[in-house]
């Protein structure tokens, strides 16, 4: 596995305010890496210092093996979508998808030629003469993406593409990505803020907290084992209980189980609501360590539960995660 | 109506500036010979003698010529000075926005006087220079609002884009960032010139026998003769202001000329 880009140390400050501190990153060449937290964690900030827009206060980047830490973005030869698709707007589809090639003076039969193949792989070759106002979210995006591929570039860099677009867009468009990766073999960098993205999406996984990086490495690794409260809380673990050592314990709610008695933990059942296909029950359960904690459970909808009934609540071990202290 | 007090208010205050007008029209189509309402019957002849008149031909002219220099001049400040503002990291932006917007606050007498007193009187500049100074000053903050409101409008990371995509930044200025502006910078140029052309206070306190603006010449006129051939000529100079606006209207829209009407 070779380095596409590597991050050494690098730390970016505005003002007083540190948005990125002092992070090491390899990212691995010909797969798709997220960076992945909430607003102001300093994914963007990363992505922005590896294409170029805003120099590192301090720190290494590498692209290609060579240092670029200074490298003006015209210089990087990278593809960049925009949050905004930032597409040319008195530019026609091809135009914009062709400037990148115009500036690298390739002929205009060959740029021509690229542009179409090119338009045809995000599906949108029957549009090159329309101007981008005239185009959906989705289409304008895939214009972005053509966009940034056109040149053949060392990166794709994508920040936050799929956040402006509709929850059922959002989704086919994941897939598509996926798909244009696999076909180009391209290097890709994915910033987001969603987590099923993130986990649908990736190759490898970088968590992103206050300017640091908390976890990183293949969905499959990342999931079941977050690396503390604040990976666990991102990806969707909601219950957080102490063992009888102290250790401090975390479940998501689909693996608890509620039975009538038996053996597990003492719990009353606070709060039932109904989802369809199963429900989410509160709980107020006595912990190994003897705290009463609030924990939610998801179980299937044939459990006969009602408010204020005593009943018992099953952790399986396979499932608990052990956090830090 | 939901709000009766303010349609009241936009009922009277378009009552007061419409009505004059309609008069001022109105007896520019009289066929008798002194100014007055209503007019008596209908006729052209007072159009015919207005475009006949030497001074006012003459005037209109130089008003022109006025109108379209300061314009250039103003355009060719005001529009690097409003990229500085809003893109570039300038120390004091709100400062340097304020003092090119200025003028709009300043008396123009007080303008007039002191580019008087130091252009005029001071370094012997003739009338013309003196009046392109004052005229260009004026034109600022229309250079600076308009294509400042249409850079605030246009995303800043198309530049970005431009530049991730192998352009340097001049090039990434000429290609992408100037075009955008190309319609902010076409309708601050209309609206300045239509300011320029009829403009009088700085013209007045400014004029000289060898250059007069067309407002100042009109003036002149009523001075000493009442007959509907003022009318007329203000006629004209309207009907061409209205074009002129409605142009730019169409081109980037009042609201974001003017900023935060509507918003």
């Amino acid at each position: 596995m070779t380095a596409a880009a590597e991050l050494i140390g690098v730390t970016q400050r505005f003002g007083s305010f540190t948005a990125v501190d002092e992070i090491d990153l390899v990212v691995p060449s010909g797969q798709l890496t997220t960076l992945l937290g909430p607003s102001g964690c300093g994914k963007t900030t990363t992505l922005r210092m590896i294409a170029g827009y805003s120099a590192p206060t301090s720190g290494t980047i590498r692209i290609d093996g060579v240092d670029s830490t200074r490298t003006p973005p015209e210089k990087r030869h990278l593809g960049m979508v925009f949050q905004s698709y930032a597409l040319f707007p008195h530019m026609t589809v091809a135009d914009n998808v062709g400037y990148g090639l115009k500036l690298r003076k390739v002929p205009s039969a060959e740029r021509r030629a690229r542009v179409m193949e090119t338009l045809e792989l995000v599906g949108l070759a029957h549009l090159a003469d329309r101007k981008p106002k005239k185009l959906s979210g989705g289409q304008q995006q895939r214009v972005a993406l053509a966009r940034a591929i056109a040149i053949r570039p060392k990166l794709l860099l994508l920040d936050e593409p799929l956040s402006n677009l509709d929850a059922r867009l959002r989704v086919q468009m994941r897939a598509e990505i996926r798909r244009i990766q696999a076909e180009t073999r391209l290097t890709v960098i994915l910033v987001t803020h969603d987590q099923d993205e993130a986990l649908e999406m990736s190759d490898e996984m970088v968590i992103m907290n206050e300017g640091r990086i908390v976890q990183q490495g293949s969905p499959q690794q990342v999931f079941p084992r977050p690396a503390d409260r604040f990976v666990a809380e991102f990806l969707g673990y909601e219950n957080f209980l102490t063992a009888a050592d102290g250790t401090p314990l975390t479940i998501r709610p689909e693996h608890l189980r509620i039975a009538e008695q038996g053996q597990g933990l003492d719990a009353k059942v606070v709060d039932v609501a109904f989802r369809g296909v199963d429900l989410l029950v509160s709980l107020d359960v006595v912990d190994p360590s003897g705290a009463t904690v609030r924990l939610r459970a998801d179980v299937r909808n044939d459990a006969p539960l009602t408010p204020g009934s005593s009943v018992t609540v099953i952790a399986p071990d396979d499932h608990l995660v052990s956090l830090p202290r | 109506m939901k709000r009766p007090i303010t349609a009241a208010l936009a009922v009277i205050g378009y009552v007061i500036m419409i009505v004059p007008i309609i008069f001022v029209v109105a007896t520019a189509f009289t066929s008798g010979s002194t100014l007055r309402f209503p007019p008596d019957g209908f006729s052209l002849r007072w159009f015919d003698e207005a475009l006949g008149y030497e001074p006012f031909i003459g005037a209109a002219i130089s008003s022109l010529e006025l109108a379209v220099v300061a314009t250039a001049l103003a355009l060719l400040v005001g529009v690097p000075v409003t990229l500085a503002v809003h893109r570039g990291k300038l120390p004091g932006k709100s400062l340097v926005e304020g003092l090119f917007l200025s003028p709009l606050i300043v008396p123009e007498l007080v303008v007039g006087l002191a580019l008087f007193q130091q252009l005029m009187v001071g370094l012997d500049l003739d009338n013309f220079s003196t009046l392109l100074v004052g005229h260009t000053a004026l034109m600022l903050p229309y250079a600076v609002r308009v294509t400042g409101a249409s850079l605030a409008l246009a995303d800043p990371a198309l530049e970005e884009a431009a530049r991730g995509l192998g352009a340097s930044p001049l090039r990434a200025f000429f290609n992408v960032t100037l075009p955008i502006l190309r319609p902010g910078i076409f309708s601050a140029g209309l609206l300045s010139m239509v300011t320029s052309f009829n403009n009088v206070p700085l013209s007045l306190l400014l004029q000289g026998r060898d250059f007069r603006t067309l407002p100042v010449t009109m003036l002149d006129y009523v001075q000493q003769s009442y007959d509907p051939m003022v009318a007329a000529a203000s006629t004209l100079v309207l009907a061409a202001t209205v074009v002129i606006a409605v142009i730019a209207e169409r081109t980037v829209g009042f609201a974001k000329i003017f900023g935060g009407i509507n918003q």
